[in-house]
């Protein structure tokens, strides 16, 4: 019986037992007057047969897991399946996709013969569960219906109390996430730093993920040291981006704020934040079908003549046109931020309003500005479309913006999205490398949210 | 007082030091205003020629055809209808998740949140996950939902999921803020005529506080629908030929099926290409036409 026939089942238990409730409540409403509506009666009854069930088959289904491989390697073709842990497990992984008919054969010949035994072994253990859970049901309606309530019972409170846990589950989701992301991150990074050492994956100088299948290739031991890609992360992404966004940005922002007509202002801003809303992907396609070209030719025309058509200069260009209305709505907070006295009181002075900006508006809107530079500057290292569409491959250590450069992100993709082998050594650098990804813009952020809080607090 | 005489000795408005220090800040402030003025300009420039260069190279290939195909190793009988089938399942799985949990989230950070550090710990991971890079969720989703789970490869069910984990600090922030514009007095009219708090909230804060949150999370879900790196990670970037029935079929998406276009050699993918763009950025435009609508149409301020 499949999960989602027992949900169902449950479900339509679940909401019998809340009906009769619903009419026991009614039917005692007419001799006087009732804590809780009659709603609450049945809500409160519902939920007290839905929850435990679901619970059972909830925890249920890792366990049916566990129990359903160890039923299929004691069955006679499972006995006779290779002893090596990894290979049985991706003869296992091949023959369930196999039963659930996602694939039509496998790579492994074995994991035909095994796929009815999978079966088998699902049809059993998955109706214990489903009888487990629709008993479940059944004995909690039993015992809701043989207890029956009174007028005093506080059904809404009750109800109530079960609603709170369930705003607090939901919001406790972020958490989890968190820590899914860190703990994954964090698993897959210790077992990289088995093979190889940490402190050559963070100094060391030359990055080539290409490991050899045989030992006694040329180049078999790959080299693991992300310093290059970091440079390339932040040549592109804080550097030649920052120099595009940053002025570009700050400027629209003190023209829209301070210069614009309202009118202007209302049809401009929201031409701008457009930019923010392309998809990173469209940026991507048009930096490698129309940049790259115009800028390697222009490396060429200046006499550059390792200019590549996958410069860090076009990926660098478009990610700072991107990040552009980022910056500017940063800045425009901040700036609004500014009491209107300051601004007042500079200009009463004489002061133009290019000098009461840059001299009175600018200085005290600084802190503000630089928090939201350095969230521009995190979202910029963690963008991965254009760079992996605009940028180049090779890793090198180069501050030259014609020439090609690869980020970490880059080579994320590239290290996840080849043909994987299971557990080598470049499959597991692509979590290293996004831990430390992670980590880095996760300082970023908490510095940059930590100094715009402090700021926005100083003038309220 | 003598000092300052001495460092500015011209102070007669008619004198010529005075009228050219004038002339020179006026000049700068003319400059200056220039500098804004082209900045503003040099960024809408820039939007107008990617539009453009995208919809001269791809109008030729927005046919009936085009959008009725599915991908093809042929740039001919290729076509999106497959990855926007697949996009929009994706963006469904999303929006049954993403929603409700992040309304019930904010509802709880807003209403019910003791000040403390449990409460300081949620709220720091989601304003810290609304900007961690979304290549970082498609790791998550490719360890957890693919490795840990064992959930099927290239399937829209995954991608939701991933997509939704990303979503959701999205609309927890927009729900919190259209949660605190409702005052108080609406709260405490309530409760003085004897609603319980959970009767307040859910009859009265989230009705007023709903085209608020709608806007955020229609804005959220067009984020997620032109994502495309995290569904490279799990896997979603497969040829597929065949639309996808259901949301555990192998799929592609949009923005992914834009991606593998654009690497193929072939010179006649480049006018698919740009027709996918096209297709994404109507369907992007009409999401966030609508947010306005919603937000100019039911938003009250008070």
């Amino acid at each position: 019986m499949s999960a989602g026939l027992t949900s169902l089942i449950v479900l339509l238990i679940a909401a019998a037992v809340g009906w009769m409730a619903y009419r026991h409540a009614a039917h005692l409403r007419t001799g006087g007057r009732l804590h809780s509506l009659p709603t609450y009666h049945g809500v409160h009854a519902a939920l007290w047969v839905l929850a435990p069930a679901l619970l059972v088959l909830a925890a249920w289904a890792p366990m049916q897991s566990r129990l359903i491989d160890q039923a299929v390697l004691a069955t006679p073709e499972g006995e006779a399946l290779p002893q090596f842990e990894m290979q049985r497990q991706a003869i296992l992984d091949e023959a369930r996709q196999i039963a659930h008919r996602e694939i039509e054969a496998g790579f492994n010949p074995e994991s035909t013969t095994i796929a009815p035994r999978i079966t088998e072994a699902e049809g059993r253990y998955g109706s214990i569960g489903a009888i487990g859970a629709i008993l479940v049901a059944l004995g909690s309606a039993g015992i809701i219906l043989l207890r029956r309530r009174d007028r005093e019972f506080r059904a809404r409170t009750a109800v109530e109390r079960w609603m709170n846990g369930l705003l607090l589950v939901a919001s406790l989701i972020a958490i989890f996430t968190t820590l899914g992301i860190v703990l994954s991150l964090l698993f897959e990074s210790l077992r990289f730093f088995k093979l190889v050492p940490l402190t050559d994956f963070l100094f060391g100088l030359s990055w080539s993920p290409q490991t050899a299948i045989r030992a006694d290739q040329a180049g078999s031991s790959g080299a693991f040291g992300s310093i290059p890609l970091f440079w390339g992360t932040v040549f592109i992404g804080a550097i030649i981006a920052m120099i595009v966004a940053i002025p570009l940005g700050l400027m629209s922002a003190i023209y829209l704020t301070q210069y614009a007509a309202p009118k202007v202002r209302s049809v401009v801003k929201p031409l701008l934040e457009i930019l923010a809303g392309v998809p990173t992907v469209v940026y991507g396609y048009f930096a490698a079908l129309t940049l790259a070209p115009a800028v390697r030719d222009l490396g060429i025309a200046l006499g550059v003549s390792s200019a590549s058509s996958e410069s860090a200069l076009a990926a660098g260009l478009v990610m700072g046109v991107m990040i552009i209305p980022f910056v500017s709505s940063m800045a425009d907070d901040s700036i609004a931020a500014v009491p209107q006295a300051m601004r007042d009181g500079s200009l009463a002075l004489g002061a133009t309003r290019s000098e009461t900006i840059r001299k009175v508006l600018l200085p005290a809107a600084l802190p503000g500005v630089v928090g939201g530079v350095l969230l521009a500057v995190s979202r910029a290292i963690g963008e991965t479309m254009i760079v992996v569409m605009a940028a180049g491959l090779s890793a090198n250590l180069s501050a030259n913006p014609f020439a090609s450069v690869t980020t970490v992100t880059v080579q994320i993709v590239q290290l996840l999205t080849g043909d994987q082998e299971f557990d080598s050594a470049k499959t597991l650098a692509a979590f290293a490398l996004g831990l430390v990804l992670f980590l880095i813009t996760l300082a970023l952020n908490l510095i940059a949210l930590t100094v715009v809080r402090r700021y926005r607090e100083a003038y309220e | 007082m003598s000092s300052i005489a001495a460092d500015f000795p011209a102070t007669r408005w008619t004198d010529q030091a005075m009228q050219s220090r004038l002339r020179r800040r006026y000049r700068s402030e003319s400059l200056f205003k220039f500098l804004g003025f082209a900045a503003v300009g040099i960024s809408l420039s820039f939007l107008v020629f990617l539009l453009g260069t995208m919809i001269w190279k791809g109008i030729g290939g927005l046919t009936l055809d085009f959008l009725r195909n599915s991908d093809s190793t042929d740039a001919a009988t290729a076509g999106v209808w497959g990855a926007l089938k697949g996009s929009f399942l994706a963006i469904l799985v999303t929006m049954a998740l993403a929603f409700p949990v992040g309304v019930l989230s904010a509802i709880y950070l807003e209403e019910y949140a003791p000040r403390n550090r449990w409460t300081d710990l949620i709220e720091v991971s989601i304003n810290n996950l609304a900007a961690v890079p979304s290549i970082i969720f498609g790791l998550l989703g490719l360890a957890v939902f693919l490795n840990t789970m064992n959930l099927p490869r290239s399937a829209p069910l995954v991608g939701g999921l991933t997509l939704a984990l990303m979503t959701m600090p999205v609309i927890v922030i927009a729900g919190r803020n259209a949660i605190t514009s409702v005052p108080p007095s609406i709260r405490e009219a309530a409760l003085g005529v004897g609603a319980s708090k959970m009767q307040v909230i859910f009859h009265h804060v989230l009705p007023l506080a709903l085209p608020g949150i709608l806007t955020g999370t229609i804005i959220g879900m067009a984020r997620a629908l032109g994502e495309t790196a995290p569904l490279l990670m799990i896997g979603m970037r497969a040829f597929i030929a065949v639309p996808p029935s259901g949301i555990t079929d192998p799929a592609s998406v949009l923005p992914v099926q834009i991606f593998l276009w654009s690497d193929e050699v072939d010179r006649a993918f480049i006018e698919k290409t740009s027709a996918a763009i096209i297709v994404l950025l109507v369907f992007m435009l009409m999401m966030n036409a609508l947010a306005i609508y919603l937000r100019n149409r039911f938003e009250q301020r008070w």
